[in-house]
């Protein structure tokens, strides 16, 4: 429905019946309304009329804004300044005083003559695709808030293992260009890892769970419980996988204590039975001597008796050292002078002993920050091992020897010691570092490498073997070179 | 002394443990047996075959596994199959050495059970009387 407006200038020349589109103007599903120069509106359709009241004759800027001015931006203005069509965003008021977010376009109307006598405004309502874009721009804030709050490293990957997105705590540890692939940025390999859990969800769709050891920028080892899940496309097609991994460093290193505190227990109750069976023995010796006053026996027991106070006395040092709590000092240790002290120390007694020491090293191989006397203790554990190992052996035809080696490797320094003796099958090598052990009766506390080992994790470093029973073993210590603190 | 009572009696103490040997030689010497010792499972068996023993005790958690080799040759053998072997084993509950026997056992039943078990630390008085009881 038309009407002609009560007043205004354009009121005679203007002329709503001579719109062809009259009825369209109260149907279309937008608001319409028509101003003249002063921002008074001239007409509004019925459903301008129904939602925001009767406008006509108000200024269009009071009736749908409540404003006492006209708008500072107004395409109204505009499109009678300029003649052409104008849009804009607006919030404008419904008779009830809610709020409506409207796309604006304005049209000019001319007279007959080509002027300007109107502006046409259409209000097309956009507050539902409005509240739409606010809530998901909300809940976008908010995923991106998550994701780079929360305390474990997110990423996202694709098929090439090439990190898509990282989140805040994964950049901070790792960089994480995004780009790079996964296993560069925190395994610090160049392939692929044998066992993916992210390969694994791309292949069968399903989450993942595995434990990982990653390197930070600074080097540092993190232990983490890695997730894996699909993330799809419309289609349903796994596009990228997300990845979410805990750290559990402080969990494994209680772990790693308790662990040890485990194997001295089962360590010191087999030891202290050996020792036993020796004081027992030595007793037992040392009462025949009285009883047949037999100076030979009572000597003999004797001494099987100091031995075996020995034993507990190394015993219970080593006990001592195993449960200290303290962090190694860090100063500069020549590992070559080390090693050349401990083989020049050994050698004659080695020698009378039928096993050779040799030295495969430079002088100049490195320099680490650690304890002296840490250092100290582990190679000498480890060349004492290797002679303990060619002693025990019952092989008359073999000529034994025991070969103490450092070297350089991608930062780290190795120390390698290599000996000929018995060597061990893979059930010893597999108990070596999980539980008490000693391959060497009566002599071995089965506390040296677990002190060696402690040496090395102390120091940033690792301990490994090689061994063939019959053949001999490698044992090999790995330490950062002049770690930085 | 009750020496006399075994004189001529044979035995073979095998232990990789030096004071273990030195604790049953001294208690077997003592109570009048013979005693030949060796300190792992080739020297027992070279002493087996040379000095035919009466009766052998055999420690079976020696590191290099010749106990159990020694164990399974010398029954193999008729002329030494006859020979009494007592295990000493290590304290069952600790350490993991204890079930050596079990073990020893579930692998090679078709090797003979020992003749008698001697548990560490070794009691003299028990020891003797199962030695006494096999000879």
């Amino acid at each position: 429905m038309l009407e002609s407006p009560s007043s205004g200038s354009a009121q005679g020349s203007f002329d709503v019946h001579k719109l062809e589109c009259g009825r369209l103007f109260d149907e279309v599903p937008c608001y319409i309304s028509i101003q003249d120069r002063s921002f008074q509106v001239l007409q509004a359709n019925r459903k301008m009329i129904d939602e925001f009241g009767d406008p006509i004759s108000q200024f269009c800027y009071a009736a749908y804004k409540g404003r006492r001015e006209r708008c500072p931006e107004c395409p109204v203005a505009r499109t009678f300044d300029d003649g052409k069509d104008h849009s804009s965003q607006e919030k404008i008021f419904d008779r009830h005083r809610l709020p409506h977010d409207v796309i604006v376009n304005t049209r000019p109307l001319h007279n007959q003559a080509g002027e300007i006598i109107a502006v046409m405004e259409l209000f097309t309502d956009i507050t539902v695709q409005k509240e739409l874009e606010n809530r998901l721009q909300d809940s976008l804030m908010r995923y991106h808030d998550l994701f780079d709050l929360v305390p474990c490293y997110i990423s996202v990957q694709d098929r090439d293992f090439r990190i898509l997105e990282a989140n805040r705590y994964f950049r901070e540890s790792f960089g994480g260009r995004p780009g790079v692939h996964c296993y560069e940025i925190y395994k610090k390999r160049a392939d692929r890892c044998p066992r993916c859990p992210l390969a694994e969800t791309f292949q069968d769709g399903r989450t993942h769970e595995s434990e990982e050891v990653l390197i930070d920028d600074m080097g540092k080892k993190v232990c983490v419980v890695v997730h894996t899940a699909p993330i799809r496309d419309l289609q349903g097609n796994i596009t990228s996988v997300l990845e979410v991994s805990d750290d559990i460093s402080e969990i494994r290193a209680l772990q790693d204590k308790l662990a040890l505190l485990g194997r001295l227990v089962g360590t010191i109750a087999h030891s202290i039975k050996n020792v036993l069976e020796g004081l027992r023995g030595g007793v037992y010796i040392v009462n025949l001597g009285f009883r047949d006053n037999n100076q030979a026996d009572i000597r003999t027991g004797w001494e099987m008796v100091e031995r075996n106070v020995g034993r507990i006395s190394n015993m219970i040092m080593d006990m001592l050292y195993c449960t200290k709590e303290r962090s190694p000092r860090r100063l500069p240790v020549s590992l070559a002078k080390v090693a050349r002290e401990i083989v020049d120390l050994l050698s004659p007694r080695a020698h009378d002993l039928g096993v050779q020491l040799e030295s495969e090293f430079s002088d100049n191989v490195g320099v680490i920050l650690g304890e002296p006397k840490d250092i100290r203790a582990l190679i000498s554990n480890l060349v004492g091992n290797a002679i303990d190992a060619c002693l025990s052996d019952q092989n008359e035809q073999k000529s034994h020897r025991v070969i103490t080696r450092l070297f350089r490797e991608s930062g780290q320094v190795a120390i390698e010691v290599e000996d000929n003796g018995t060597g061990m099958d893979e059930e010893a090598q597999s108990k070596l570092f999980t539980m008490f052990f000693s391959t060497k009766g009566t002599f071995g506390t089965g506390l040296g490498l677990l002190i060696s080992q402690k040496v090395a994790t102390e120091h940033g470093g690792t301990i490994s073997v090689r061994s063939v029973l019959g053949e001999g073993s490698t044992f090999t210590v790995r330490l950062p070179l002049e770690a930085k603190s | 002394m009750t020496g006399n009572l075994h004189r001529g009696k044979k035995i073979l103490v095998v232990d990789d443990e030096k004071d273990v040997l030195l604790y049953l030689a001294k208690l077997f010497e003592d109570n009048g047996y013979g005693v030949v010792c060796a300190s792992g499972g080739n020297d027992a068996l070279e002493s087996v075959e040379r000095e035919r023993p009466d009766l052998i005790t055999l420690d079976l958690s020696m590191p290099d596994k010749s106990g159990a080799r020694f164990y399974r040759e010398i029954k193999a053998k008729p002329e030494l199959s006859h020979i009494p072997v007592v295990f000493v084993t290590g304290v069952t509950g600790f350490g993991g050495s204890s079930d050596d026997t079990e073990r020893f056992y579930s692998n090679r039943r078709q090797v003979p059970p020992p003749d008698g078990f001697v548990a560490k630390p070794i009691d003299p008085d028990e020891m003797l009387s199962l030695v006494d009881r096999l000879i």
